[in-house]
């Protein structure tokens, strides 16, 4: 490829993203106010799904336990702007006053971030088996906590952080701060991604016994990739809270993993850009228009959203194994190999 | 407290048969084909639903009973040839796809049947008194059943030339391959065993507890932990692995109550792991 190609292709990029900024900024201006708020919610949904992408698409460890992560910055952020709900078990922490939201959220990445390296000291020196066999059980195990304490984590029905403690109080806004805490993450992620680290990580991915032939300590790097997955897994759980000011357990549950993962295997795991698309298209898909769908069939079909979505997600593994965004790609340039031999 | 023992004696022997059957019949489709199956514990309940439909709509019970195991075998085959063995290589795929469809299964019967218990209906019924403790006599059965069923098992791998077969090809894929082994079929053939043992253990388990579609999730997460301590591939050490997560578990949910045996079974994976990351018996990769 030619310098001047390559600065072609740049200015594109540049161009394209200057653009769904544009729109990204625009949209709540224009649209009615109930999709803004569902816009927002999918905003967020996206630093879950490229987190995601780090540790799988850019590592290679299949975490099928990253809403563990999710729920651990929501339950965070809430326990931190609702301390009272330690009244009646852990006395001296329901006294202690609730930080502004930016800290809590902080505080959920961080969290998370801990709970990241604990469990990723002792998983990620197992085979890549073990480790997605671990992952897969922690979101039950985390979920169970919401019920056997429950009058700290309000069991089932969660609980709320009122109003006067979100993000801000008119929806318009909200999608505002879920922008710029969208692209603020977006931003550093792909600085790490980009830099030395991240090239270690995609060595490690590639092939271990390589990475370690060329002095990469693969534990370490796999378990750096982990806590940066899981930090910005509980930004996103946290800023989730803030945003709908509710907390339950469907932030840990494994329905939202798998949209995650749906979300990333449609994207194309591995290219940071891919999921983000991925991940508004089923976000909204799932959540404005196959509710709208699913009403329309009859009563008696044993099918709501979530079994559409599982269709979608089997169809895509078995037709398109390595992601549907290689698929697209591999396409676009054999019939741009062609048009380029015919001209 | 002689009857909280001999409870915990009986109990835990036969939740340890059960688990048994379900966590060996995981382990064997990994060992023989790679495959991480995490809809596994969707044949286990698949096979009670099915049971108790056919039970209901008139079926001799033992005959419904029979039948769903085959079907739910059968079911096992099908999901190999349509989904599994087009994605084998892309191990990623296989563990998001099989996900995917236990997910699936589950809703669509939590749509049919609600997520109250539903209970199998009893093939075998009366009470057995040991030194004042009720045993019922489907859980005595319940136990001897899954003993029969693996040693069957233990003798179909060991003795039959269709067991050693999937024996080699779980100890040396492509040596099986250059002996000429058709090894699709082995596949096939052990999709189909690994279904049938889930689907036992999910018709012992639902006679003694209750059918829940959320049953298909829950119970990996002890299969899981059973396989992790046999280590992956074993089946041996599954089946040894098992009665210790059995009885561990059992203890846990008499003196303490169900709701801490998620954690416990977490604990304990995670003291495997720290010890002997891979398990009793695991196989080398």
């Amino acid at each position: 490829m030619k310098v001047s190609e390559m600065r072609e292709i740049g200015l594109k990029k540049l161009t394209s993203i200057l653009i769904l900024l544009l729109m990204a900024v625009v949209a709540p201006l224009v649209l009615p106010e109930a999709f803004v708020y569902l816009l927002g919610l999918a905003l967020l949904f996206l630093i879950l799904v490229i987190s995601w992408d780090v540790i799988v698409g850019y590592t290679g460890q299949v975490n099928l336990g990253h809403t563990v992560f999710v729920g651990l910055g929501a339950y965070t952020a809430a326990l931190l702007q609702v301390p009272s709900r330690f009244s009646g078990t852990i006395d001296f922490l329901a006294s202690l006053p609730s930080p502004p939201p930016v800290v809590s959220i902080l505080a959920g990445g961080i969290v998370a971030a801990i709970f990241g390296l604990i469990i990723g000291v002792i998983t990620l020196r197992l085979k890549g088996y073990y480790f997605a066999l671990v992952t897969a059980i922690l979101p039950l195990v985390f979920m169970q906590t919401v019920f056997v304490f429950s009058s700290i984590f309000g069991g089932e029905e969660g609980f709320s952080i009122g109003l006067e403690r979100s993000l801000a109080a008119s929806t318009t806004l909200r999608y505002y701060y879920a922008l710029v805490i969208l692209i603020v993450s977006f931003i550093i992620i792909r600085f790490i991604l980009n830099s030395e680290i991240g090239l270690r990580f995609r060595a490690v991915r590639d092939d271990e016994e390589l990475a370690e032939a060329i002095g990469i300590d693969v534990v370490r790097y796999k378990v750096l990739s982990f806590v940066i997955s899981s930090f910005f897994a509980g930004i996103g759980g946290a800023a989730i809270v803030h945003y709908r000011i509710t907390v339950s357990p469907d932030l840990y549950d494994i329905p939202l993993m798998l949209l995650i993962i749906l979300a990333a295997v449609i994207g194309g795991l591995g290219t940071l850009y891919g999921p983000l698309f991925g991940g508004l298209i089923i976000y909204l898909l799932k959540n404005w228009w196959l509710k709208g769908v699913v009403m329309t069939l009859p009563e008696w079909l044993p099918i709501n959203d979530e079994v559409i979505l599982y269709i979608i997600l089997i169809a895509i593994a078995v037709l398109a194994p390595e992601g549907i965004w290689d698929k697209v790609k591999n396409i676009l340039e054999t019939a741009s190999l062609r048009t380029s031999k015919s001209s | 407290m002689i009857d909280l023992a001999i409870r915990i004696l009986i109990y835990g022997a036969v939740v340890s048969g059960i688990w048994a059957l379900v966590a060996s019949g995981f382990t064997l489709i990994f060992g023989v084909a790679r495959i991480l199956n995490f809809a596994h514990g969707t044949f286990f309940v698949l096979a009670a639903y099915l049971g108790i439909v056919m039970v209901s709509s008139g079926v001799n019970p033992y005959l419904a009973t029979l039948l769903s195991i085959v079907l739910v075998g059968f079911f096992a085959v099908a999901i190999y040839a349509l989904l599994l063995s087009r994605i084998r290589e892309h191990e990623v795929m296989v563990i998001i796809a099989t996900l995917a469809l236990a997910l699936l299964v589950e809703q669509v019967l939590l749509l049919i049947f609600g997520e109250h218990g539903i209970s199998y209906p009893s093939l075998i019924t009366g009470v057995l008194r040991l030194g004042g403790t009720p045993i019922t006599l489907k859980r005595i059965a319940a136990f001897v059943i899954a003993i029969i069923v693996i040693v069957l098992l233990e003798l179909f791998i060991n003795r039959t030339r269709l067991g050693k077969m999937i024996s080699a090809a779980s100890q040396n894929f492509e040596g099986a391959m250059l002996v000429g082994l058709d090894v699709e079929k082995l596949f096939r053939v052990t999709m189909f065993i690994s279904a049938v043992l889930a689907g036992i253990g999910g018709i012992l388990y639902t006679q003694i507890f209750a059918a829940t579609p959320i049953a298909a999730v829950k119970s990996l997460i002890f299969a899981f932990a059973i396989v992790i301590l046999g280590g992956l591939g074993s089946v041996r050490g599954s089946i040894i692995a098992a009665f210790i997560v059995g009885y561990i578990l059992t203890i846990t949910i008499n003196l303490f109550g169900a709701r801490w045996s998620e954690f416990v079974a977490l604990l304990f994976i995670i003291g495997i792991l720290i010890v002997k990351p891979t398990g009793l018996f695991g196989v080398e990769e």
